[in-house]
């Protein structure tokens, strides 16, 4: 126990005395000219994530307008047409055709023709004459089923606003309405998706993309053979891995100014909370993403083969991370595995910080998970490596 | 013909061969297809929502059941020194809902009174669902306490085709032909792009095979292929995802034909353009999959696309495929609904195959 004390606090001497030394420096000066040498490199860190971002933030909109709606109004009466006309004027509907049977309205759904159909039977305003409650059918299909929420909500809303216009009318014997509910949006008042998105997938970018260029440099001196050079070098394996990365965290530090850039230009996203926070997260990404790449490096020979690898890592990183689908619509079983990903962490503290104007005292519990992930990451990676070439 | 065959028997033995590519071809899509199928559902269930209860009556107590009666609600419960805001702040509850004092009092005498719900909309569409949600709790709350007079309009809502709402049956043929963009034509691609970085194409050009002859064999080579990952992809779709055809399933089978024939065909322009496979790997990925992930309509419809890159995804065969996979897994319209859309993927791959065609025709190494 006690020689274990003193062999680490050696360690630390020596390691003390090789920085002091000053082959460290130079390491990482080397490493940081061959990085700027290379233009595809530098290509790669700017112009996908961008492209990236600027395609998920337009192409992903939930925004539910403009459905077909395919009418079959059999009561055919200003009562009936008044239905109609709601939902005609609502903006969320627009009603390409009217129908003489719900059969030819509900073939028209199957076609694909209408998304939903309106079905007003025959005793429609005989019912609203006589005062009783006159049903109207509403066809959805249902094969998307988040249009199908959406809309069904949609019309709800329709028919309890004509409901409330026609309540109006009535003299004041019958019942009012006795509830009433306001819904406040907050933090993104607009819905607008691209918020959403962006402020989590930036997390997504910069661990995918500091992997692919952590283990591209490292592959690529195994590959020919420079590695070996380097290793013949009085540097050790250590300082060899910490002048690899140290460069790369520099560079994939631009891409968080970048992508968040891009995010507040283009998509007019807030920053609300302290823009520190965010670069601190946004590091421990960066750091998580080398120590990924840092991992699949030391158990390929070939840049190919590497990239072939993030096949099994970069689906489940991007996928269970709560960027694109909120992880309350996954699957129980699935969602303690959400946990160990770090682009979780970082989209909670994004959308925290940016959207929320939230501060450490919430959002602490989720860097200490980014922290964990990121010195877990870079430590086991760097242990393979020493373990490989030490 | 004899020299395609040929061709294309060698590229299935080197397949075979080799276990890396193996696995990516056999195993890999399933895993991913059924990772899709789990994670990309939008519909939530249990989102956690505190209630704050000022007026502490019979008929509050009743509203605050409502909400925990619903699937979609989680009701967790707020700190007794805590403002329902600071709970959304926290991140700890995504709705927050505020019965005012006097609340039975109120609604008893028929005045309004008026419950204040707060929604995290960050995530903006269940925030839409969320909203949705909440006017559908009020309003069967208020009728079953005939708060409210019998209402001159009501309207029943019927889902057709998928009445559980269940996602992943909306999500599992969309990740399937999501799926086969990517796994297929990175085999392509992968084979073609080998034989330029290790210039072994250097023998096909000085052997009697010429360029029609040599793609065209790959193209069936790794057609074959995919066909043999469609099929396992059509049992996890039927063990996992629990679909099976409705209907008529000749139009899936001829749009089948026809997408993987597309889907090959655009790793084979790749592979033959990029004579490098890492770089190759990088193009499939962010052309072929990025696009069919995005611009498809796998997760939001393609008409929500804003429209000034919506064109784009009339060049996307997913597209096309997601409509043809969701009409035979659950919608069942048949021949009238998609019967333009082998012939559409058909002609895609045609362009993706001339495009190579005119690349290798002259068979010479370009310096």
């Amino acid at each position: 126990m006690e020689a274990d004390a003193t062999n680490a606090g050696v360690g630390v001497r020596t390691l003390g005395g090789r920085l002091a030394e000053g082959r460290l420096v130079p390491l990482f000066l080397k490493e940081l000219t061959q990085l700027g040498r290379n233009r595809r490199l530098v290509v790669m860190l700017v112009v996908p994530p961008t492209i990236q971002l600027l395609l998920f933030g337009f192409a992903l909109n939930p925004e539910v307008t403009g459905l077909r709606l395919a009418v079959v109004d059999q009561s055919r009466t200003p009562e009936s047409r008044q239905v109609v006309s709601a939902f005609a004027s609502s903006g969320s509907f627009v009603i390409p055709a009217q129908f003489a049977s719900a059969e030819q309205a509900g073939a028209s759904i199957s076609n694909g023709d209408a998304d939903a159909a309106l079905v007003i039977p025959f005793d429609f305003a005989e019912r609203r004459v006589r005062g009783d409650t006159a049903t109207v059918q509403l066809l959805l299909d249902a094969t998307n089923a988040n249009t199908a929420a959406i809309a069904g909500g949609y019309a709800a809303r329709i028919v309890e606003s004509l409901n409330r216009s026609l309540l109006a009318e009535v003299p004041r014997a019958a019942r009012p309405i006795g509830l009433t509910t306001t819904v406040t949006l907050l933090y993104n008042p607009g819905l607008l998706n691209s918020w959403f998105i962006t402020t989590g997938l930036i997390g997504t970018l910069l661990v995918l993309v500091g992997s692919l260029v952590a283990s591209g440099s490292l592959v690529v001196e195994k590959e020919t053979g420079t590695i070996e050079q380097l290793l013949m070098t009085p540097a050790s394996a250590t300082e060899i891995i910490v002048a690899k990365m140290a460069p790369l965290l520099l560079l994939l530090t631009a891409d968080i100014v970048i992508a968040l850039s891009v995010a507040r230009i283009v998509f007019d996203v807030p920053v609300r909370g302290s823009l520190a926070l965010f670069g601190v997260a946004g590091i421990l990404c960066v750091l998580s993403g080398i120590g990924i790449g840092t991992f699949i490096a030391t158990f390929t020979k070939s840049q190919q083969q590497a990239q072939l690898m993030g096949f099994f890592v970069n689906p489940p990183i991007a996928l269970l991370s709560g960027v694109v689908t909120p992880i309350e619509a996954m699957p129980e079983w699935i969602r303690p595995f959400t946990l160990v990903n770090p682009v979780r962490h970082f989209a909670t503290i994004s959308r925290g910080v940016l959207l929320k104007g939230a501060g450490l005292d919430v959002l602490y519990p989720h860097l200490l998970a980014l922290v964990a992930a990121a010195v877990l990451l870079v430590g086991i990676s760097a242990w393979r490596f020493r373990k490989q070439f030490g | 013909m004899k020299r395609i065959v040929a061709q294309s028997r060698k590229e299935l033995t080197q397949v075979r061969r080799d276990a890396l590519v193996l696995f990516l071809a056999l195993v890999l899509p399933q895993i991913l297809l059924t990772l899709f199928g789990t994670a990309l559902s939008l519909t939530v269930k249990d989102v956690p929502i505190v209630i704050q209860d000022l007026d502490q009556s019979a008929y509050s107590r009743a509203y605050a059941d409502a909400w925990r009666q619903t699937l979609t609600f989680r009701v967790v419960d707020l700190g007794l020194d805590e403002q329902p805001s600071e709970a959304l702040d926290r991140g700890v509850a995504r709705a927050a809902i505020v019965i005012p004092h006097h609340f039975e009092r109120d609604a008893l005498r028929g005045v309004p009174a008026d419950v204040q719900i707060l929604v995290d909309a960050t995530d903006a569409n269940t925030a839409n669902v969320m909203r949705g949600n909440a006017f559908g709790v009020s309003a069967t709350f208020a009728r079953s306490q005939r708060l409210v007079a019998p209402l001159p309009i009501d309207a029943e809502a019927r889902l057709w085709y998928n009445p559980g709402r269940d996602s992943m049956r909306f999500v599992g043929p969309g990740a399937f032909a999501v799926t086969f963009a990517l796994f297929p034509p990175l085999l392509a691609a992968l084979a073609l792009s080998r034989e330029g970085e290790q210039k072994t194409v250097i023998q096909v050009y000085t052997s009697s095979i010429s360029a029609r002859e040599y793609l065209l064999g790959k193209t069936l080579a790794f057609w074959l292929v995919a066909v043999l990952q469609w099929a396992i992809g059509v049992g996890v779709l039927y063990f996992f995802f629990g679909l099976w055809f409705v209907g008529d399933p000749t139009p899936f089978l001829a749009g089948t034909v026809s997408y993987l024939f597309c889907c090959v065909a655009f790793g084979v322009m790749v592979g033959s353009a990029i004579p490098n496979q890492a770089a190759a790997i990088q193009a499939v990925q962010i052309v072929g999959f990025l696009m069919s992930f995005l611009l498809s309509g796998l997760i939001f419809p393609v008409a929500n696309i804003p429209a000034s890159i919506r064109w784009i995804s009339y060049f996307v065969p997913a597209r096309y495929y997601i409509e043809l996979s969701r009409d035979a897994f659950i919608r069942g319209g048949g021949w009238p609904a998609v019967w333009h859309i082998p012939f559409v993927l058909a002609g895609i791959g045609l362009v993706f195959l001339l495009i190579a065609w005119k690349r290798m025709r002259r068979m010479q190494v370009s310096a």
